[in-house]
């Protein structure tokens, strides 16, 4: 039971950085440059929510669509500074502007909302379901239905309609796309947009249950980072799929002790949620060195 | 001309360092320095909110002087913004950040210009480097682990605790201080385990205490993970008490948690102003309501009352930095959350109480008072 329980909030978080993570790769594949704000977009879509809710009194699902809209504005927005200036810069250029804009993003957040932890309502109610015997907070099963339907969602978009796949094409060749006809900058400026707006739902989604602070970007693009690096550079499905393992991984290890039984009690210390982290950042490095192109292999070449 | 002599003599006595002492304000130059910015802008805020409060309450015999600069977090800039406060004249003390690492790179230069530092610091060795001119008006481990531990042990007999804790220097100094007075009741925690600031699920982490088979949890972890673990523990039903860090005390931790997720919760800290219980401790609360639209807390009352003994001191004939230096280090003074006294290193807060929430509001209510922990206020 303990391990079912674990799993449902492994999936719960792991949705969300996934959301996180796609984003990322969105980006990446667009223009090749890896956007270190995607996290502080997760802290701003979580503060968004807090202002909206604090003029609207309503559950996050009644709020989600506007903080879709308002973090998608701000990846206009985002791209308009922080990237089309600099495009034809190398790519350093641009990775330092994401992490310029993200430490703006966080003080403008700690100007507008101080640095106390806060929380968005929950999606729907808040409480707990019990399902067989297992306890389940109504906010993680709305947020792995939020999560799938938004990547399921995403995946209709970039593989089942025109715009899709100008995007697509936007992505594969920026040179080829432009010679088609494609409006290529549009497209990068939307896919900015688009990625904010997943992120800013991440923001929505984690900030109900893990809380949201002007300093919690960090935290994220780390684990957009690594999805991103395990699941293969510039693979979408990668990108989830390492988010997944990430954030189950996180919630699993420390348990394991409860998990497997027959551990030796002598070895119990070593699986704690510090340890965790060590294995993680091992197990980064293991990829890198062992598998560097990623579970799914590699579609961007050039890593920041 | 016998006249103007005697005019001439009135204006010369009106001109007097005598005369302008007794009736024009003396001047008193306090910067704020302290972390508005970064991981612990929480607290710093708190810090500045309280020095701020104290500044404006000053006695009507003085002119204060004051600026705030936001420290962040890094050591150089503290450090840059304590030289450039000093270079821009008179300064009497400096409210100082409550980072310990900013603090251990601001004593030199403290100890270099004689000027006292005021901060509601935590970090221990900000007071064992035999620095005169450090004071802490907060209490540190030493003080706030004895009654973490003794109302747990004392008071609600528990004897199976369980132990978790932060990775940071914060954790694990409130760990050791912690197991230290375990030991004193003959007791050691049947579980224990560090957590980094950056852990959100603390499922595995609970489910492997309550497998310990614990009677109570003592927590030592900053803001968002105490609030992230009672929410946990509400949720899974432990139904033993917790008694947590500090920053359970704080405001905006309570504020993240329903009512009833707090029910039983418990937590140590210097004061809870938000308890009220005085008059001075009410109007306290009430001038800082009006006065920042948010509630105060333990940090904010510590560097209140640390800046009210100051301007105390000054009112009371202390002119230079160094005088003012010397008088923090004699005096015994009556503030809002206790009475503070230099234990002779710099530690001026000697006292802890315990608060706990009923479950109906998120405002608890102090159930023990621990004072004179180190013995420092006894003559």
């Amino acid at each position: 039971m303990l391990t079912l329980q674990l799993l449902v909030n492994g999936i719960a978080l792991g949705a969300a950085y996934a959301l996180c993570a796609l984003g990322f790769v969105l980006v990446l594949n667009a223009t090749g440059a890896v956007n270190f704000a995607q996290g502080d977009m997760v802290m701003a879509g979580g503060f968004v929510a807090i202002a909206l809710v604090s003029l609207w009194p309503v559950p996050g699902l009644v709020l989600l669509p506007a903080v879709v809209l308002i973090t998608g504005l701000l990846g206009l927005v985002f791209s308009a500074i922080g990237y089309f200036p600099l495009k034809s810069r190398p790519p350093v250029s641009v990775f330092i502007s994401t992490i310029a804009l993200g430490v703006i993003f966080q003080n403008v957040a700690m100007v507008t909302f101080g640095p106390e932890p806060r929380a968005t309502p929950p999606l729907l109610v808040a409480g707990n379901v019990d399902v067989g015997g297992l306890t389940v907070s109504i906010q993680a099963i709305a947020v792995i239905l939020i999560a799938a339907l938004l990547v399921g969602g995403q995946h209709v978009l970039l593989m089942r309609t025109r715009l899709g796949q100008s995007l697509r094409a936007t992505a594969q060749d920026r040179e080829m796309a432009a010679a088609l006809g494609i409006r290529v900058n549009l497209m990068i400026a939307l896919t900015f947009a688009l990625s904010t707006a997943l992120a800013g739902v991440a923001g929505l989604l984690l900030a109900n249950t893990y809380f949201v602070t002007p300093t919690d970007g960090t935290n994220y693009i780390l684990k957009a980072y690594i999805a991103a690096t395990i699941g293969g550079w510039g693979r979408l499905h990668g990108a989830i799929a390492g988010a997944m393992l990430i954030a189950v991984f996180e919630v699993m290890f420390p348990a394991l002790p409860l998990l497997i039984p027959v551990l030796p009690v002598a070895i119990h210390g070593m699986f704690s949620q510090t340890s965790a982290s060590i294995v993680l950042y091992l197990a980064l490095l293991a990829v890198l060195f062992l598998r560097p192109q990623g579970l799914f292999g590699e579609i961007a070449q050039r890593r920041a | 001309m016998r006249y103007s002599w005697l005019t001439g003599l009135a204006a010369l006595l009106m001109l007097s360092p005598v005369h302008a002492q007794q009736s024009a304000p003396a001047h008193v130059g306090i910067p704020v320095l302290v972390p508005i910015t970064g991981f612990l802008s929480l607290e710093g805020t708190s810090q500045r909110n309280g020095a701020v409060l104290a500044i404006r309450n000053a006695p009507p015999n003085l002119r204060v002087q004051y600026d705030v600069v936001d420290t962040s977090v890094s050591p150089e800039g503290a450090v840059n913004a304590l030289e450039r406060a000093l270079d821009r004249g008179s300064v009497s003390a400096v409210v100082a950040s409550m980072l310990g690492t900013q603090m251990l790179a601001m004593l030199p230069i403290a100890l270099e210009r004689k000027v006292p530092l005021i901060t509601v610091s935590g970090t221990a060795q900000i007071t064992e480097m035999g620095n005169p001119y450090v004071f802490r008006f907060f209490p540190g481990d030493d003080v706030t682990k004895v009654a973490h531990v003794r109302y747990a042990v004392e008071e609600l007999g528990l004897r199976r605790l369980a132990l978790v804790y932060q990775t940071t220097a914060y954790g694990q100094s409130g760990r050791r201080h912690i197991v230290e007075n375990l030991a004193k009741h003959g007791l050691s925690p049947v579980f224990e385990e560090a957590l980094e600031v950056q852990v959100r699920d603390m499922l595995p982490v609970l489910s492997k205490a309550m497998a310990a088979n614990p009677d109570g949890i003592l927590i030592h972890l900053h803001s968002g993970p105490t609030a992230l673990f009672i929410r946990q523990a509400a949720a899974m039903g432990v139904g033993i008490p917790i008694i947590a860090g500090s920053a359970m005390h704080q405001p905006p931790t309570a504020a993240l948690l329903e009512p009833e997720e707090l029910r039983g919760v418990c937590a140590e800290a210097n004061a809870s102003p938000v308890s009220g219980g005085t008059p001075e401790m009410e109007r306290f609360l009430q001038q800082y309501r009006e006065m920042f639209s948010v509630e105060p807390d333990g940090f904010a009352l510590g560097q209140y009352d640390g800046t009210m003994m100051v301007l105390e001191a000054v009112s009371k004939g202390a002119r230079t930095a160094a005088e003012v230096a010397r008088a923090l280090a004699d005096m015994r003074y009556e503030g809002i959350a206790m009475t503070y006294k230099s234990d002779g290193r710099g530690n001026m807060a000697h006292s802890a109480v315990i608060m706990c929430f009923d479950g109906r509001t998120r405002v608890p209510k102090v159930v023990k008072r621990y004072d004179n922990i180190t013995g420092a206020l006894t003559p």
